[in-house]
């Protein structure tokens, strides 16, 4: 049986405790984490598409090493991707897709879940600014994609480099393209959810606006790209910008757009919803 | 503790709080007045949130208005009106984050939320989802978030808002205790009146943005003790009737009986005026005034000089 103080023990100091973003930030990774079901799901989905991923670097190594499947090597570079497009495609639709669905699942209530809780007037009844509210959450929303992209551009390249050294499928350079590109991908895709999240009164509405977004984008762009017969018109959808990145870093031959509009869209997107989530986080009151 | 003068604030083009001026003293503090009266408004401005249109002031020495505004919510502790909890997270892991927030080191959050749990006590059900409470866990809960970081004032909106009795009273207890055991300043907007009176030794009465009383609940009780209901024998003339107001301020008149406040709580004053108009004295009631009359007439404004100063 604990033995408790009759009252509170004296005051701590207050000016040796974190920064209130790191606060913040650290609540809310917290809380990502405990949504078990998804960590599971998204966690055993990304660990199979890794897996794959390892398979086909283990088979395109075999194929260039071993005089046993010589045989299948012309069959096997007509249907596997070389060069730098196999280092692009590190990245790619098949792990952004569920990466996109993970954002809008896990990270959609980022935002909404104080507006669902009505916390946010309480957070600023704390010593926090708006700007300091709006960077811990941008800065969540971005670590998480981060910590998901970071094993497919390291494991590949340890894993090429373990086998082969140097003379492996993967360039021994990549990281230094795929980590500029996993660093774009993931403030694109946190500022949509931050702004979808912003836009939402609770984490089920979040999903629905950060799919909402990526999908209706994709389809605006498709259809503008169809009547003009322009496909750069793509660029308007997150979702073909994220796809983009890769491949115009790694200068790939026929990437999906070019860098003009790849930069415009991106860069309009990572500003536009950034502002609508300022704007939309804002204290009811005007915090000093 | 709290000084400020000609204070407004606007939301738009209404005007919240209209020119206030007030200067309250460590304590517990009521701020008591009708839905829409302004005291969220008030705490909010008080806590830095709200910028004032006009007017100046300060709060436990810093003042409204600046940039340092942040630096005192750090110094405050503030528990909304509203259900502000994180549904989905223990009391322990909220209140821990929320004294995190406040500047304390996780490790001195952690053990602050044990004890501040413990103080409201909550010990036994803290590591349970705030989802499951009670609703006056619930307060509990926020009391302990506002109390994490021992503020040197705390502003409590409506602390008492959907208890039973018996969680009423609880609470109070807590807010009496607040004060007692760790000489926090408390300042508490209600409308209800019986849990001010039960608490507060400050009052202030606001009403459409304006401060209809102030003033302590010693001076408060002062007052009351100067209402009385007289009854004479034979009914008074017109002319006896008029002299009544050198005897005070005549409140209500019904069935021959007249409620008075006198000049002074002194109830040998009737006598000698009933023996100056030629009146026989039958009937001399002290009138214990409940806070809700004392309410009513400050919110019709013939209150605020006799209650105490401003």
């Amino acid at each position: 049986m604990p033995i408790y103080a009759p009252s509170l023990p004296p005051r701590p100091e207050l000016t040796e405790g974190s920064h209130p973003i790191t606060v913040l930030t650290r609540f809310d990774l917290k809380r990502v984490v405990k949504r078990k079901v998804g960590f599971f799901i998204f966690g055993f989905i990304f660990l199979i598409i890794l897996l794959i991923e390892m398979i086909v670097l283990y088979g395109k190594y075999l194929i260039n090493t071993s005089a046993g499947l010589s045989g299948l090597k012309d069959f096997a570079n007509k249907i596997m991707t070389q060069g730098a497009d196999y280092q692009a495609g590190l990245i790619d639709w098949w792990m952004l897709i569920p990466l996109w669905f993970m954002m809008a699942f896990m990270v959609g209530g980022i935002v909404s879940r104080d507006s669902l809780y009505r916390i946010r007037p309480l957070i600023y009844a704390h010593p926090v600014r708006p700007q300091d509210y709006i960077t811990a959450k941008a800065l969540a929303a971005f670590i998480i994609p981060m910590v998901v992209m970071l094993p497919f551009v390291v494991l590949p390249w340890g894993l090429s480099l373990a086998m082969a050294g140097k003379a492996g499928p993967i360039w021994m350079s990549a990281p230094l393209y795929l980590l500029p590109a996993a660093l774009i991908i993931g403030l694109l895709m946190a500022a949509v959810t931050l702004g979808a999240s912003a836009m939402a009164s609770s984490p089920r509405a979040s999903f629905g606006w950060v799919l909402g977004i990526v999908l209706g984008t994709s389809a605006i762009g498709a259809i503008f790209s169809g009547v003009l017969s322009n496909k750069q018109w793509m660029a308007m959808s997150p979702y073909f910008l994220v796809q983009a990145w890769p491949q115009l870093i790694f200068n790939v031959s026929e990437p999906l757009l070019k860098w003009v509009p790849a930069l415009a869209g991106t860069a309009a997107h990572i500003a536009l919803w950034t502002w609508i989530a300022v704007a939309r986080t804002k204290p009811s009151e005007a915090v000093l | 503790m709290i000084a400020f003068e000609n204070l407004e604030v606007r939301y738009g083009p209404t005007i919240a709080l209209k020119g206030l001026s007030l200067s309250l003293e460590d304590g517990i503090v009521g701020l008591l007045g009708p839905n829409g009266s302004g005291k969220s408004t008030l705490l909010k401005t008080l806590l830095g949130l709200l910028k004032p249109a006009s007017g100046s002031g300060e709060v436990l020495g810093i003042p409204l208005g600046t940039h340092e505004a942040a630096r005192l919510r750090g110094r405050i502790g503030y528990m909304p009106e509203y259900d502000a909890l994180i549904e989905d997270t223990s009391a322990y892991e909220q209140v821990a984050f929320w004294g995190e927030l406040s500047g304390l080191t996780s490790e001195q959050a952690r053990d602050r939320a044990h004890e501040v749990l413990y103080f409201v006590a909550l010990d036994e059900a803290r590591y349970r989802p705030v989802s499951g409470y009670s609703t006056g866990m619930r307060q509990r809960v926020k009391l302990a978030q506002a109390l994490v970081h021992s503020p040197e004032l705390v502003f409590l909106d409506e602390p008492t808002n959907g208890l039973d009795p018996d969680g009423r009273k609880r609470m109070l207890d807590l807010v009496l205790k607040v004060r007692a055991e760790l000489g926090t300043s408390v300042i508490m907007a209600s409308h209800l009146l019986e849990d001010v009176e039960r608490v507060s030794d400050q009052l202030v009465i606001l009403d459409k943005g304006e401060i209809k009383a102030a003033g302590s609940m010693a001076g408060l009780r002062k007052m009351l003790a100067k209402r009385f209901e007289l009854r004479f024998l034979d009914p008074l003339s017109e002319a006896q009737e008029g002299k009544l107001t050198e005897l005070g301020t005549v409140l209500e008149h019904r069935n021959g009986i007249y409620d008075v406040e006198l000049v002074e709580a002194d109830p040998v004053l009737p006598f000698r005026f009933a023996k100056e108009i030629g009146a026989v004295l039958v009937q001399l009631t002290p009138r214990h005034d409940r806070l809700d009359e004392v309410l009513i007439r400050a919110l019709k404004g013939n209150i605020g000089a006799t209650l105490g100063s401003h």
